[in-house]
């Protein structure tokens, strides 16, 4: 068993949860997205034996190149969500949230991506490796979550407002409100892994905590458009669609942190 | 004054300006930093010199982005002094009596009757309260006691203390822009060389190149000394992402270089008329070598790795990388100069040599070998523990902030013809839900307690 397998498993495996999901989704019957959620956990455990194997295999983070990053990006996705339905009980996101992890899963397997392990520029070879990125990540997952829950809100309160809401204990304010409460959760970790774990890295590696490079530039945009969702939110009292907006804006803003600037501007971090 | 206290007090202000940083900040990273004016010029055209005068193009540093943080930096400052005066006193000096009407006007609340006294009904809620990890105020008016029950209240000051790490992360930049201080600084093994800006030297005593077995680069190390009055004080190997630190100074180890300044050259000499000749000689700037059997002395007096004629028909070189290396030698005769001229070890064609006196030698450039300096980032930044001191504050804020949600609750006991009557509302802004089910959950052990 290589990790190439256990990766292409855990990536059957989503599938099959996607599936259920999507199933219930139109037939409503509940024990279907018990077993979309039962699959997704399997996956993800998948998942996790593939990530470990890598790690032994390369002797470093597993998150060192776009494949690798990409990868432990779906598994934070799927440890964030199956962790959000568990207490929220938002089971009808699961189907719009499988795909976004299909797409990363997808993506990271594409050709475009160099899969083989590469030993490690001097720069990574740093236990803030581990720190900066796992938690930045897992940060954004929450995000994602967020983005899903903050699309549904809209549209289940544009459904609710022209009177065509179908009975559900999902009601679009109930939406609201797990959007605000993974935001929550996301939002320390982004601080934490990208921010505050970042500069301590930078200061370590490169002499300066702070480089204005695009990628730290970025990070604090994603940061600065969610601190606005928070002031908005509880100061201003700003809820629902403005608020959903923000959240999604803030979404896009992690998602260039992390692809685009990659691709489109140049600076300090470009290896990964 | 006061008006300047309403502007900046206004949370409005906050976010506008929070707004224009954003958006001051993408710009900063669509517009490449730092370039020069040729190649804004190349890239923008005619409006290049706008962004030059704006200063778009060192946009993070220019003024009015400074000023833009300082102004919010005076906006989060006065936004919170006038918010957490109406908060202490809520934590510290709370109104505790109540008017029944209100609490029950609250989303959480209960009301309920028991049918023993005061002072029973009072021993049970105390007990409750105090299971569930609540601190109890009382006060007492006649037949009726009034109860503030509280926990968690450090999660009022959550922003607040956010808002503190923000300022000390901010003085901390201040600090690093204004009194920090970074260079790089290539040094040589074996050589000692002077710290800017501080009361002793720094000698290499060996630097290596590790390489993984593919041939890629898998770490630098650095053997430093620190030297105090010609002593040496310690001595550390440093690499990429172990630093040394001393008196306030970091020395990173950064990369690495050939010093072409004092390479060591192999040039050969050669007879047109005679094939069999060859002469290999290994020499340095301002070395001098005899021919062996020959009244011949070579010298070499100038070398760049990167051979250009210049403006006034100066050599220079074009970069510090080997890409057109030459070497300028004189041959001599005693005290006589014969011969002198450059070389060029990629284009041995171009060789010229003025003579004085008719020769059958001639000379190449064969080889070059320089040794490798280490590249080290010097830096001093007296702003960092601010930094670090700050972003401790900030976490410790958003965990309040996010995770220890104040609770309140407030009661009124009156009794009546020995029975008591009670009525409870509860205040949550944060987590609503998980503390309904709390109060409920306490209000229902009070009901039975007996």
């Amino acid at each position: 068993m290589n990790e190439s397998t256990l990766f292409l498993i855990a990536f059957i495996l989503y599938f099959i949860a996607a599936f259920f999901y999507f199933a219930f989704l139109f037939s409503k019957k509940e024990n279907l997205a018990k077993s979309g959620y039962t699959f997704a956990f399997a996956g993800l455990i998948v998942h996790s034996a593939a990530l470990i194997l890598r790690t032994i295999e390369s002797g470093h983070a597993p998150f060192t190149n776009m494949y690798e990053s990409l990868s432990f990006l779906s598994w934070s996705a799927i440890f964030a969500y199956v962790l959000i339905e568990g207490k929220f009980k938002i089971k009808k996101a699961g189907p719009y949230f499988m795909l976004i992890v299909i797409g990363l899963m997808a993506l990271a397997s594409s050709p475009l991506m160099p899969k083989e392990a590469t030993p490690l520029v001097p720069a990574l070879q740093s236990y803030w490796l581990w720190l900066h990125v796992s938690i930045t990540l897992l940060g954004e997952a929450f995000f994602a979550v967020g983005l899903i829950t903050s699309i549904m809100y809209l549209v289940a309160d544009s459904k609710e407002k022209k009177g065509v809401a179908e009975k559900s204990s999902l009601t679009a304010e109930r939406l609201d409100s797990i959007s605000y409460r993974t935001i929550a959760i996301g939002f320390p970790l982004f601080t934490l892994g990208g921010l505050v774990f970042g500069m301590v890295w930078a200061y370590k590696a490169w002499g300066t905590y702070w480089s204005w490079d695009p990628k730290e530039t970025w990070s604090l945009i994603t940061w600065f458009v969610f601190a606005l969702y928070l002031h908005t939110r509880i100061v201003m009292g700003w809820k629902g669609r403005r608020s959903a907006l923000i959240a999604i804006f803030g979404f896009l803003a992690a998602l260039f942190t992390y692809f685009g600037v990659n691709y489109l501007l140049a600076g300090l971090h470009s290896y990964a | 004054m006061k008006s300047f206290l309403n502007i900046f007090s206004s949370v409005r202000l906050a976010i506008v300006l929070l707004i224009i940083i954003t958006l001051a900040s993408i710009l900063g990273t669509l517009i490449p930093q730092h370039r020069s004016p040729a190649e804004y010029a190349d890239r923008y055209g005619d409006i290049a010199n706008v962004f030059i005068r704006l200063e778009i193009t060192k946009l993070y540093q220019s003024w009015w982005f400074i000023s833009l943080l300082f102004l919010f930096a005076v906006n989060i400052v006065i936004c919170t002094l006038t918010r957490l005066s109406p908060k202490l006193k809520k934590a510290f000096q709370p109104k505790i009596a109540g008017e029944k009407k209100s609490l029950l006007s609250l989303k959480i609340k209960a009301s309920f009757k028991k049918n023993q006294n005061l002072e029973k009904t009072r021993g049970d809620v105390q007990h409750v309260f105090s299971i569930k990890r609540y601190r109890l105020k009382e006060k007492h008016n006649e037949n009726t006691t009034y109860l503030l029950a509280r926990k968690k209240s450090l999660g009022l000051f959550g922003s607040d203390i956010v808002h503190l790490g923000l300022l000390i992360i901010i003085c901390g930049g201040i600090i690093s822009g204004m009194a920090g201080f970074r260079t790089s600084l290539n040094i040589n093994e074996g050589q000692t060389i002077d710290i800017p800006q501080a009361d002793f030297k720094l000698r290499l005593d060996k630097f290596v190149t590790e390489y993984h077995p593919n041939g890629s680069v898998r770490d630098w190390k650095s053997t430093l000394t620190v030297l105090e009055n010609s002593t040496d004080i310690l001595s550390r190997t440093i690499e990429v992402n172990h630093p040394l630190s001393y008196k306030g100074f970091m020395f990173y180890q950064s990369g690495y270089g050939w010093n072409w300044e004092n390479p060591t050259l192999e040039i050969w000499a050669k007879k047109k008329k005679n094939p069999d000749f060859l002469e290999k000689m290994e020499l340095g700037i301002g070395e001098k070598v005899k021919l062996s059997g020959e009244d011949l002395e070579v010298a070499v007096l100038n070398f760049v790795p990167d051979f250009i004629i210049g403006e006034n028909n100066e050599i220079a070189t074009r970069s510090l990388e080997p890409n057109n290396p030459a070497a300028f030698i004189e041959g001599w005769q005693g005290r006589e100069k014969v011969f002198s001229g450059w070389i060029f070890a990629k284009f041995p064609d171009f060789n010229r040599m003025h003579s004085n006196v008719e020769t059958d030698l001639s000379f190449e450039l064969k080889d070059l070998k320089a040794a490798q300096y280490s590249g080290i980032q010097l830096s001093r930044d007296p702003g960092v523990n601010f930094i670090w001191a700050g972003c401790t504050f900030l976490m410790i804020g958003l965990l309040v902030a996010f995770f220890w949600p104040p609770r309140e609750i407030k009661m009124i006991l009156e009794e009546s013809q020995n029975k008591t009557d009670v009525v409870a509302g509860g205040l949550a802004t944060k987590s609503r839900e998980d503390f309904q089910s709390e109060f409920d959950k306490i209000m229902e052990s009070i009901r039975r307690s007996k």
